[in-house]
């Protein structure tokens, strides 16, 4: 038997009033504790089973079950509906927690198929794009894309095994099934695109560092603006820019409203930096927390109003001024730096690959385009590869998902 | 008189099949004395099903053959009547020779190679081994002799327990007009060696000038200069015609009205029959909307009066196979040399040989060919070149030498057949290979060459020859790396989807001599083209091969080891993986992981209590 993961619960639709509700449990004990909450006879809710009772004397409801491997997440599941009053659902999650449960996070569901291989990064990148769709367009779990390359696969092996002595399909139509999957894979893209979290660069340092200038200069000239959304952080401001063709969400940092920031402050960023995420560190002094100088390749320290007389530039740091526009290109080459991993870019490799593919199958070499279709399924099960734009993905889910 | 009949050998083949004649020539060649048993001297490599050899990913295999050492494709070229390229516009690394072959030269061919090596070959049936599993010491003839030797290769192909089926007629044979070996079989699993039971077919025989050539499609050679050993000279000439024709709805109509009749669906063969080459019966219910299936008509042999219809496997009773062949366009007074039929046979079980071929259970008893579980003239020869060395390198006291999935169809086929079995006759194909663009025709002969040197099997003359080819490859790839053309390196060039090795051969100045230098080019030209898929493919297997051999099943608890993240160590204690290997399959196991993982291992902290 597999080891399960702590039992989660979270409830699943809206909390508003409705029809009915739907609590969701997973993971080590499910079906014992609601078969304890509603009385029933131990193993009454092992396996793929459905129960209609009371629990706990809070709501007369369904229960529905799925054993280990068969369920959505892998794990041990069981489904509530319930009615649909917000405060049944409460209580419901309520009673949960005395009995062990813990309240489940954004996605943890998700990630926990994730984890066990019951989606791949493929799918949960098809489900991330699904839900941020307000049309809800498409149908399945399973993504369309991880299906449509397995049968992509199967023709070409086909026609390359088999054309002697069976009809398969033709060179014609192996060029046309890939312009197909491309055409979708470049859809999903965008799609994905519109909504995805997207890697941030957090500008910080000392009041008066020059922050803002840098902020403005980098919003104002060598950027594109995307969007504005208005401050998400205490004081300062968060805008989206377009940097050599690539989205970033760009922060003037908490702090530049007044306060001093501190090695604390910093360290709490660095911490929650994902890999793609960037630190511009601001100080004309070039002085900073120790932390920042840990050599992160994440982290730029900048000696700012490098154009000031006054100030010494010590070793490590970049001189930038954003009057002269001293050092500005180095920022910008530091913050585009890194291939940003991210579910879209993730998908237009794929789109690329794809090309590729395309113009062997063209140039009469199914040999090369099927290696290439199979690099692509690789590249996105590789967890390696794909695991960060999955993460970030995830983070964006629902709780309850 | 020059050779005398001993009664002692080094090395003792049973079976004068393709994989037998190799078996008995790599014994040979690395110098052991060797016999090689078969019950008739004119049917040595007798090719029982369609006359041709090759074919994707077995022509490839032929070439290997040849690269080691073997005698397959020399004699392949010799007695060829025409050669076709398959899959020509499907990529370079999925080329496929093939060649109609004159089945009567192929034989007498094959027998002066056994000659030449210094074979010494018995007529005879083999009925029992004799001596102890651990260690056979001879075996018993039907007329009552005993061969001792020292090590031993069983290369019986689909005779073991041989049953034939036509209709309701079953009768015991090897193959058409051959004995069955029962004895043998009943012998074997006697000593409690683990057998299963395959079946086969094969297609009806047709007089030639009783078919309407007019009525069929003419198929010639492809004019492409091609020979499958680097030893052959020349291209090979077009000796023959062959014809292509399709069944009609009248065909498929036939055999549907009358599978009750065929021994393969009343339940009387009980034995798994290959899906890939399939009898006719097969097609027409697996794909019964389909009409048109193509049937070849190839012939026996130069000037043969007897044509083989390839496609049309079929053991139903001889007068419905009269209706079906007499319902093809061109066939309407088709005289039937030979009905087709089934056999059904005994072959080892998986588990029961290892990477060398050799039986689990012996110390000097090795396997080759059908009775591994492999279908097919080019698979068997392969294996049994390598049982053949693997039992001559035992008997002198040499290190056992296992082929690598990674550079030989040999080696993906062996490893397919010791590791995850087989559950019907296995045929390569080349979606087997994980590093297929790098598992073309064009180069077998240096992906196999340290395997050649590693088994023994490579005369001091092929080597030369082959250092020879080396020198030529290593001139032709430095002339290639050292040129720019317009602001590009010539390497470049080469990667581009539509450059071919001529446009190259243009760019540097050079004109190949001969068939072998322009061959070498072109292996050059892609291996450039091909080099980056190549590299991750290697080194991908070189990681599973290193994972794959370590066990996880010292780790109890992953929350113990606290390097590797969370999330890791939740899905692992959830999954319990086996190996490294299976570890990494794990989506929330990272590379990071891994690594912690094997530092893990390797600092010995896990305890070892117990
Ligand atoms: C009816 C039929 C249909 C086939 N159809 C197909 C097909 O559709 N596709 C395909 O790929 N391949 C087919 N083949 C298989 C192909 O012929 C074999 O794969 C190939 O010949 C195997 O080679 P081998 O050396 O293992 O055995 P074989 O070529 O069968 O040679 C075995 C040799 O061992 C000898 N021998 C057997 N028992 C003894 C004994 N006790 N003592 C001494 N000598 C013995 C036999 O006389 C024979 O010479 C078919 C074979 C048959 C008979």
């Amino acid at each position: 038997m597999e080891q399960q993961s702590d039992l989660i619960a979270a409830l699943a639709t809206p909390e508003a009033v409705s029809a009915i509700s739907l609590v969701r449990l997973s993971g080590k004990g499910a079906s014992a504790t609601v078969e304890k909450l509603m009385k029933l006879k131990p193993g009454r809710l092992t396996g793929r089973k459905r129960v209609v009772g009371d629990l706990a004397g809070i709501d007369y409801l369904v229960a529905i079950s799925w054993p280990c491997g068969k369920s959505y997440t892998g794990e041990e599941m069981v489904d509530l509906m319930c009615h649909g009053s917000p405060g049944t659902a409460r209580r419901i999650l309520e009673e949960l927690e005395r009995n062990g449960a813990r309240l489940a996070v954004a996605g943890e569901f998700t990630r926990r198929a994730w984890m066990n291989g019951r989606l791949t990064s493929l799918d949960v990148l098809t489900l991330y794009a699904k839900y941020k769709e307000e049309t809800g367009a498409g149908a399945g779990v399973r993504s369309d894309l991880s299906s449509e390359l397995s049968e992509l696969t199967s023709e070409i092996e086909g026609l390359i095994e088999f054309s002697e002595d069976h009809e398969v399909s033709e060179e014609e139509q192996i060029a046309f099934l890939l312009k197909r999957t491309l055409s979708r894979t470049q859809a999903l893209a965008i799609k994905v695109k519109s909504a995805e979290v997207l890697p941030r660069v957090f500008l910080m340092g000392p009041v008066n560092a020059g922050k803002s200038t840098l902020f403005n200069k980098l919003y104002g000239e060598e950027t594109v603006l995307v969007s504005s959304i208005p401050g998400t952080t205490r004081d300062g401001a968060t805008r989206t820019i377009s940097i050599s063709g690539r989205n970033v969400e760009i922060s003037d940092s908490p702090g530049s409203g007044g306060e001093t920031l501190d090695g604390k402050a910093l360290e709490l960023a660095v911490g929650s930096l994902k890999n793609s995420d960037r630190i511009v560190w601001m100080d004309p002094l070039c002085a900073s927390p120790s932390v920042a100088l840990s050599g992160s390749r994440q982290i730029l320290t900048v000696c700012s109003l490098s154009d000031r007389r006054e100030t010494e530039v010590i070793e490590g740091w970049l001189p930038v001024s954003s009057i002269t526009g001293q050092g500005i290109e180095k920022v910008i080459e530091f913050i585009t730096a890194t291939e940003i991993e991210s579910p879209s870019w993730r998908l237009e490799r794929m789109a690329d690959l794809l090309q590729e593919a395309i113009f062997a199958s063209e140039s009469q070499d199914i040999a090369l385009a099927a290696e290439i279709v199979s690099e692509i399924l690789r590249e996105a099960e590789e967890p390696e590869r794909c695991g960060e734009a999955v993460e970030r993905a995830l983070e964006r889910f629902c709780v309850g998902k | 008189m020059r050779r005398k009949v001993k009664d002692a050998y080094q090395v003792l083949v049973i079976g004068g099949g393709h994989a037998g004649v190799e078996a008995a020539v790599a014994a040979a060649v690395i110098g052991c004395s060797t016999v090689l048993i078969t019950p008739s001297i004119t049917r040595i490599s007798l090719m029982s099903c369609n006359p041709a050899i090759g074919g994707i990913a077995k022509g490839t295999l032929v070439r290997e053959i040849d690269g080691l050492g073997g005698v397959a494709a020399e004699s392949a070229d010799h007695t060829a009547l025409q050669f076709r390229m398959l899959n020509m516009k499907k990529g370079p690394a999925v080329w496929g020779p093939r060649v109609q072959s004159d089945v009567e030269e192929y034989c007498l061919t094959q027998r002066e190679k056994l000659r030449t090596a210094g074979v010494h070959i018995i007529q005879g049936m083999v009925v029992k081994l004799v001596g102890p599993n651990s260690r056979i010491e001879g075996v018993l003839l039907s007329n009552g002799r005993v061969i001792n030797a020292e090590a031993f290769v069983l290369a019986t192909g689909t005779f073991l327990n041989g049953m034939l089926h036509r209709g309701k007629d079953t009768w015991p044979g090897g193959r058409r007009g051959d004995n069955s070996a029962i004895a043998l079989e009943k012998d074997l699993k006697q000593r409690m060696f683990h057998v299963k039971r395959f079946k086969t077919g094969t297609s009806p025989r047709v007089v030639r000038n009783s078919i309407d050539n007019s009525l069929l499609e003419k198929q010639v050679s492809h004019d492409v200069k091609f020979r499958f050993s680097w030893s052959t000279k020349s291209g090979i000439e077009n000796r023959e015609t062959c014809w292509l024709t399709r069944t009609t709805g009248e065909t498929e109509r036939i055999v549907k009205e009358n599978l009750r009749q065929s021994p393969l669906y009343s339940g009387r063969i009980s034995g798994k029959g290959p899906r890939y080459c399939p009898s006719f019966e097969d097609k027409v219910t697996k794909f019964p909307d389909r009409k048109g299936h193509p049937i070849h008509l190839e012939p026996m042999g130069k000037s043969s009066r007897i044509m083989y219809l390839n496609g049309l496997s079929t053991s139903l009773p001889q007068a419905i196979q009269e209706k079906i062949v007499r319902s093809l366009p061109g066939f309407k007074n088709a005289v039937i040399t030979a009905y087709g039929y089934s056999v059904e046979y005994s072959c080892f079980e998986t588990g029961e040989f290892d990477g060398a071929l050799k039986l689990r259970d012996s110390e000097n008893l090795y396997v080759s060919g059908q009775i591994l579980g492999t279908s097919g003239y080019e698979e068997a020869a392969a294996t049994g070149l390598l049982a053949g060395a693997s039992a001559a390198r035992k008997t002198l006291g040499m290190r056992r030498v296992v082929p690598e999935r990674i550079s030989s169809y040999l080696g993906v086929m062996v490893n397919d057949l010791v590791t995850k079995g087989t559950e019907e006759p296995y045929r390569l194909f080349s979606s087997r290979s994980e590093n297929r663009l790098n598992l073309r025709q064009d180069n077998a002969d240096r992906r196999v060459y340290s395997l050649g040197c590693a088994l023994g099997t490579l005369s001091d003359e092929k080597k030369k020859a082959y250092g020879k080819r080396e020198r030529k490859y290593i001139f032709l790839r430095k002339e290639i790396s050292g040129r720019r053309l317009q602001g590009k390196s010539v390497e470049e060039i080469c990667r581009r989807p539509e450059v071919s090795p001529d446009d190259i051969a243009g760019i540097i100045g050079f004109s190949p001599q001969d068939i072998n230098e322009k061959e070498i080019l072109n292996s050059v030209v892609l291996d450039i083209k091909y080099a980056g898929y190549v590299k991750r493919a290697e080194k991908r297997h070189r990681i599973r091969k290193r994972y794959g051999m370590v066990s996880l099943s010292v780790i109890d608890d992953y929350d113990a080891v606290q390097t590797i993240t969370i999330e890791a160590r939740e899905a692992l204690n959830r999954r319990r993986p086996e190996t490294l290997s299976d570890a990494e399959a794990i989506p929330a196991v990272r590379q990071a992981d891994m690594d912690a993982l094997v530092l893990h291992l390797m600092s010995g902290s896990v305890s070892r209590e117990t």
